[in-house]
């Protein structure tokens, strides 16, 4: 099923909180941008994955919690966490 | 050295002069020769057969000088001879369907225009001319005309055509319509598009789209058994159902191949191919490496097994190495296939931060750049002088999508069919090609770009029209 903006922040909020073992509401929604990402894989690939070269829109989301910055970036496919602790995640 | 050896070195030293000096002479009189003969490139030849396309090659004789005399009536026969003599030539031929007229064949192989004075100055001659060469001259050839399809969306295809719509630059285009003139492809070529499958059921498509012939066995694989390909392969779930989920590699067979001149939709690069469809992406676009290695053993093996695919497509990529997949482009190289490979979209230098498979250093691969309408170097577009090879337009380019409908798209995954198409189109002209002359054909066919001067290696953009000259 396509994701819209609203689940796909859902979502990362979800995937923050079980990553940092802290409750949802703790987590601060920086900002939610349309972006244009590089590649299929929003410019986030995991190890061993390829990607479309096509260039995708779709939504940068930046959270915060516990004084730190995290971002994620999704689109109608898919939800993925960039570099968090130097490694992209397929949420 | 005793005495006898000595007389034997010096006698074995002047017979290899002997033969060194005999060889020079012969080459000396093949020089000769072929200075004299004209010999027709096998093209002019075809044309040259063509009464209308003959035109006279204003003073320009082959073999020996001859010379077109005209003696005024009433000269004997004995007397040219004698005249002809006196200048050591000789009566060639008199020709009978018009009197007076003789060939004169100048033995001394003198100028040609001397000849003509000789005889121009005697009393008995009423004219002479140079016997001039008929032949083909190249500058009266007919022109290639362009060749416009017959698709109602073809005007929003500016990669094809470039009009300058939209605000773009009038001829920063591929020169479709010219390359057109010679070939629009051929359904004998097979062009296999890695990706995420194709809708192979897309009115704009089907036609177009390979099918396993009833005479070549089905797909056999020792791990994964035998599979009942029809149309391509499925590398995610190892069946033979090609299906596009996603919509990108159905946009790029598009590119390639949507069929050409339907009165539907686009033209393909070419009008006619044949499309293999494999998927190793799923419904989000990405995949595996070792699902890319699936599909590539798939294309190889139909290769051996007699399909006539020459080229993969290759729209994906990432910065992450694998020699695997390096190895398994390099087993296609030795059969003959061409690996056509997005540079990426990181606006980065490929030399410095390598995006694979476009960066492997195999001999079959070329990576691929994308250009806009203006013809420069898209904004997101990766680069290399020493790793990228050649651009293509990549931006806004409207191709086939899902449930037979269109969208434009932009990327060098977009570019990247843009060479494939090309590549396609000379082997359709020239089925025999190896490997390595399409690669350097397509490389060789650039119009140069001031924007990619010192970007890419052969800085400048694909040009279908010059790739199939």
């Amino acid at each position: 099923m396509a994701l819209n903006k609203e689940d796909a922040v859902k979502k990362a909020r979800k995937d923050l909180a079980q990553r940092l073992k802290i409750d949802d509401n703790s987590i601060k929604e920086q900002s939610v941008d349309d972006s244009d990402f590089p590649d299929m894989s929003l410019g986030a690939a995991e190890d061993g994955e390829m990607s479309g070269q096509m260039i995708t829109r779709g939504w940068r989301i930046r959270l915060n919690a516990n004084n730190q910055s995290y971002e994620y970036r999704a689109d109608k496919n898919q939800v993925r966490l960039y570099r968090f602790k130097g490694k992209n995640y397929r949420v | 050295m005793n005495r006898n050896n000595f007389l034997i070195h010096v006698a074995l030293a002047i017979v290899l002069i002997l033969i060194a000096a005999f060889a020079g002479q012969l080459n000396r009189w093949r020089k000769e020769w072929k200075s004299k003969v004209h010999i027709m490139p096998s093209a002019e030849k075809k044309r040259a057969s063509t009464a209308e396309e003959i035109s006279l090659a204003e003073g320009r004789t082959f073999g020996r000088p001859e010379v077109l005399v005209k003696f005024k009536p009433g000269v004997s026969l004995e007397t040219i001879d004698e005249l002809t003599s006196r200048f050591h030539d000789r009566v060639e031929d008199r020709i009978e369907n018009a009197p007076g007229w003789d060939s004169i064949d100048d033995l001394d192989n003198g100028d040609v225009t001397e000849v003509v004075a000789q005889y121009l100055a005697l009393p008995e001659v009423e004219y002479a001319e140079p016997n001039m060469e008929i032949r083909l001259d190249a500058v009266d050839a007919p022109p290639l005309v362009p060749v416009r399809p017959a698709d109602p969306r073809f005007e929003d295809q500016w990669a094809l055509a470039n009009s300058g719509q939209r605000g773009g630059k009038e001829g920063a285009d591929i020169s479709a319509m010219r390359a057109w003139a010679t070939t629009t492809g051929s359904d004998k070529v097979v062009v296999a598009v890695l990706d995420s499958g194709v809708d192979y059921t897309h009115e704009d498509l089907a036609p177009n789209i390979w099918v396993r012939p009833a005479s070549l066995a089905p797909y056999h694989d020792n791990e994964l058994g035998t599979i009942e390909d029809v149309n391509g392969f499925n590398a995610i779930e190892n069946e033979s159902d090609p299906m596009d989920d996603n919509g990108h590699g159905t946009h790029c067979a598009g590119i390639i191949g949507a069929e050409g001149s339907n009165d539907i939709g686009i033209s393909g690069v070419n009008w006619k191919v044949k499309i293999m469809p494999l998927k190793f992406m799923n419904a989000g676009g990405y995949g595996t490496t070792k699902d890319a290695i699936e599909a590539i053993n798939y294309v190889i093996d139909r290769k051996k097994a007699g399909v006539n695919v020459r080229i993969i497509s290759a729209s994906w990529g990432s910065t992450q190495r694998s020699r695997a997949l390096e190895d398994v482009i390099r087993k296609a190289y030795d059969n003959d296939i061409l690996f056509v490979a997005a540079a990426g979209n990181a606006s980065t230098n490929n030399d410095r931060s390598p995006h694979y498979p476009s960066s492997y250093n195999v001999p079959n691969v070329i990576s691929v750049a994308a250009l806009d309408r203006h013809d420069q170097l898209a904004s997101f577009s990766n680069y290399g002088v020493k790793s990228v090879a050649i651009a293509a337009p990549g931006v806004d380019i409207l191709s086939t999508w899902l449930g037979n409908e269109y969208e434009e798209k932009s990327g060098t995954s977009m570019a990247t069919p843009v060479v494939s198409g090309v590549a396609a189109l000379i082997v359709a002209e020239q089925p025999r090609i190896s490997v390595d002359e399409l690669r350097e054909k397509v490389l060789a066919s650039v119009d140069p770009l001031p924007a990619l001067k010192a970007k890419i290696a052969t800085g400048g953009r694909v040009n279908a029209a010059k790739a199939l000259e």
